[in-house]
């Protein structure tokens, strides 16, 4: 059967080609068989890549588009392509993330059936994530969750998942645009969906902010200027308030942000202070952050008022400098009862 | 009746002497079917402004950026276009006079908030804030922004039944939602959310601006009250249009964006009244109809938004995940397109008015009683500029009368170094 005759395949025999492939593929008997069950791995992906966008001259045929996500679903394809990811070739992946990312966008009135169709298959989610422990793929996996990440259903499944707390390893992988990757998956896992991330760092503070230390203590410079960013826009946002709190409420955290205040880094410094000045603004401080700055009042006025002083340009940071500073000074020991 | 037929009737020059500035616009209106009267307004016009007055592309830089062509006009001052001579990048200026902000109740606290505000602000759907400048001297401030080609209120008053397809306004709507939300998360209330706050990059990315009104609840505040309301009245909410002490922040721009809403799909409002006060009353009461036209899925979205009671007035993520959001919506009727900026302006696409000024920058010819030492670059040699020029001109005269008026394509780019007098249709005494 020729792949690229004048007659185009329909959906049925492009899903069927490719699951057989694939098959072939993970469970090789010959080694002649191998090669070109992946050059028709390719060939079919590409193939099926024109069905859903169409080609510079023609739209993509609504009947086809509706034919072939159907026959994706009920083939598990989705499933198959994304665990035998690794055995496709360069080409071919890319033509699976542009498919996998074509096929979650559809949508039919208020419904996205890809969307619904995976929130019952969390094991593709699963594989995605642990896609970044393979790093042939891991780039192509993170731009597929990204896409999955858009979607509140599927954000809570991996929120809630065990795996995500791979995702700590993973940002400080050696690999650097692995682990920028995975770091910007990470970030908008946490961040899109306001309510979702707001509710998932309350129920799961212990953990997540557990793990989130050895972000903040990490060896890798970049990992821990990243972390400390995103670690100050999680708790100044509004959302996230409960989760302030309480983060606010435990002495080491502001010991740890004190000890970063004083690092090498002017980034990361000026980063701490956006989470420190949060401890100093809290009208509750409860007794123990109360007595730490209590203890390093004197040092801690002295320090602000060198600290990055050729800011003079930037009127906010200068006010609140000047806010944290009188704050400390006006600081007074609660009354003994 | 008789004595006005005649006048009717009388030829258009000598119609000036009787109809004075003074006269009002109905009476025009009402002979204004002879179409000779046209020429009326160009007799008007104070000959001096314009055989005194040429008008000129002068290359005006406030800093880094290049003046271009005013965008628009609010209560604080113009808007024009800018070139950031720099980056390149197209801009928009906002240049604020101290004399007008004192007349205007709390007029400069409320620009200085705006600043503070916009500054911390990095959302794609917030406006950007790019550099504030000052000028002691003349009093002036100008707020450097995103450059945007439209508004959401110019849009559809540029259409017949002033609303947009469904499929438009969800696209805005979405983008609303998404930069309200993420307002609401750095603790900001809008408080002056309506289609005219609302303007539209050049990829029709939707931008909340003008936070003049705005307020920044206090970081540790535990909920989102405030006190104070200064917002476009028609789109304000009961509890403020009853007078109340206190109320929830995030609810009044939730229902801000519903009257929002119901105003770009249906073409009207939900609530009126001939004054403020009538108004109020009935936005107090909280009575309005939703058009039949409108189908149930957004009526009942509009509904959740515009409730009566703010506890159970929808909130951002409600919106969020109602049906009417989520959904595909068909393409049905023709997308509202940018209008031309004036009836005779065939530019629809609003190209950057800056490139006039930018070939005077660097190839005008500037008139010794206009020079502005401060403004132009004194390292522009002018002499050495106007010689080539102006023989490269000469030049081409006498060809072109050797070849009967008709200017071979050659030439024009010649004709154009020639400075001021290139933009020379402002000017009486060449014609």
């Amino acid at each position: 059967m020729p792949l690229f005759g004048k007659s185009q395949k329909n959906p049925q025999e492009l899903v069927k080609g490719l699951k057989d492939a694939l098959q072939t593929l993970q469970n090789p008997s010959k080694d002649k068989d191998l090669k070109k069950a992946s050059d028709d791995v390719t060939k079919i992906l590409a193939n099926m890549k024109v069905m859903l966008y169409g080609t510079a001259g023609s739209d993509p045929q609504p009947e086809n588009v509706a034919q072939l996500s159907m026959e994706i679903y009920q083939g598990e394809v989705l499933k198959m392509m994304v665990e035998n990811l690794e055995k496709i070739d360069f080409e071919g992946r890319k033509d699976v993330v542009q498919i996998f990312n074509n096929l979650l966008r559809r949508q039919i009135g208020t419904r996205s059936p890809t969307v619904e169709y995976i929130c019952t298959r969390k094991d593709v989610l699963i594989a995605l994530m642990k896609g970044y422990e393979t790093p042939e793929v891991a780039l192509n996996c993170g731009m597929m969750l990204r896409e999955c990440c858009r979607y509140e259903a599927l954000a809570k499944l991996m929120l809630n998942s065990e795996e995500f707390y791979d995702f700590f390893r993973y940002v400080e992988l050696s690999t650097f645009d692995i682990a920028s990757d995975a770091f910007s998956t990470f970030k908008e896992l946490l961040i899109k969906h306001k309510m979702l991330s707001a509710e998932f760092l309350e129920n799961n503070y212990d953990q997540v902010f557990h793990n989130y230390q050895s972000l903040l203590n990490s060896e890798n410079y970049v990992t821990r200027r990243q972390a400390l960013k995103l670690l100050g826009e999680l708790l100044l946002d509004r959302h996230n308030f409960t989760t302030m709190t309480k983060y606010i409420s435990n002495p080491d955290n502001l010991k740890l942000m004190m000890n970063m205040l004083r690092e090498k880094s002017r980034n990361i410094q000026f980063e701490a202070f956006h989470v420190f000045k949060v401890f100093v603004a809290n009208p509750n401080k409860p007794k123990p952050i109360l007595e730490i700055l209590l203890r390093n009042k004197e040092k801690l006025v002295d320090f602000l008022a060198k600290f990055h002083t050729d800011r003079s340009e930037d009127e906010q940071f200068n006010d609140e400098k000047a806010y944290l500073i009188k704050q400390i000074k006006d600081l007074k020991a609660p009354e003994e009862s | 009746m008789a004595q006005e037929e005649v006048i009717a009737q009388l030829p258009a020059f000598e119609d000036e002497y009787q109809f004075n500035i003074d006269e009002t616009v109905n009476e025009i209106d009402f002979i204004n079917d002879d179409e000779n009267l046209d020429n009326l307004f160009f007799h008007r016009v104070d000959s001096a402004q314009i055989v005194y007055q040429p008008r000129r592309r002068r290359a005006k830089l406030i800093g880094k950026y290049l003046m271009g062509e005013m965008l628009g006009e609010g209560s604080y001052g113009k808007v024009k276009e800018v070139l950031d001579t720099e980056m390149l990048c197209r801009r928009a200026v906002k240049i604020l006079k101290r004399k007008k902000l004192r007349k205007i109740p709390n007029g400069e606290d409320n620009v200085r908030r705006e600043i503070k505000f916009l500054k911390r602000l990095h959302h794609h759907n917030v406006i950007q804030l790019v550099d504030v400048l000052t000028n002691d001297e003349k009093q002036k401030m100008y707020m450097v922004m995103e450059y945007c080609v439209s508004e959401l209120q110019e849009m559809l008053e540029s259409v017949p039944d002033k609303k947009f397809p469904i499929m438009q306004a969800h696209f805005y709507f979405c983008q609303l939602i998404n930069g309200l939300e993420y307002l609401h998360s750095m603790g900001i209330i809008h408080k002056d959310i309506k289609p005219g706050n609302l303007l539209l990059a050049t990829d029709e990315t939707l931008k909340i601006t003008d936070l003049g009104v705005a307020e920044a609840l206090e970081p540790f505040a535990v909920d989102d009250t405030c006190r104070t309301s200064q917002g476009s009245p028609a789109f304000q909410p009961p509890e403020i249009a009853n007078g109340l002490e206190t109320f929830a922040g995030f609810k009044v721009d939730v229902w801000s964006a519903g009257v929002t809403l119901y105003n770009i799909t249906t073409g009207t409002y939900p609530f009126e009244g001939d004054n403020i006060y009538k108004l109020f009353e009935c936005i107090g009461k909280g009575e309005y109809k939703i058009p039949d036209s409108v189908d149930q899925l957004l009526a009942s979205l509009i509904k959740g938004m515009l409730e009566f009671d703010p506890k159970k007035r929808f909130t951002i993520e409600q919106i969020r995940k109602h049906d009417w959001f989520r959904k595909k919506h068909p393409v049905l009727l023709e997308w509202v397109r940018l209008p031309p900026k004036s009836k005779d302006d065939e530019d629809i696409y609003r190209s950057m008015t800056v490139l006039g000024y930018l070939e005077d920058l660097h190839f005008g010819t500037p008139s010794e009683d206009e020079f502005d030492e401060q403004l132009v670059p004194e390292t522009i040699d002018i002499t050495n500029q106007i010689t080539p020029a102006e023989d490269g001109v000469t030049v081409e005269n006498s060809e072109t009368m050797d070849t009967k008026g008709k200017p071979s394509k050659e030439m024009k780019p010649k004709k154009r170094k020639k400075g001021a007098s290139r933009f020379g249709f402002g000017s009486c005494k060449q014609s």
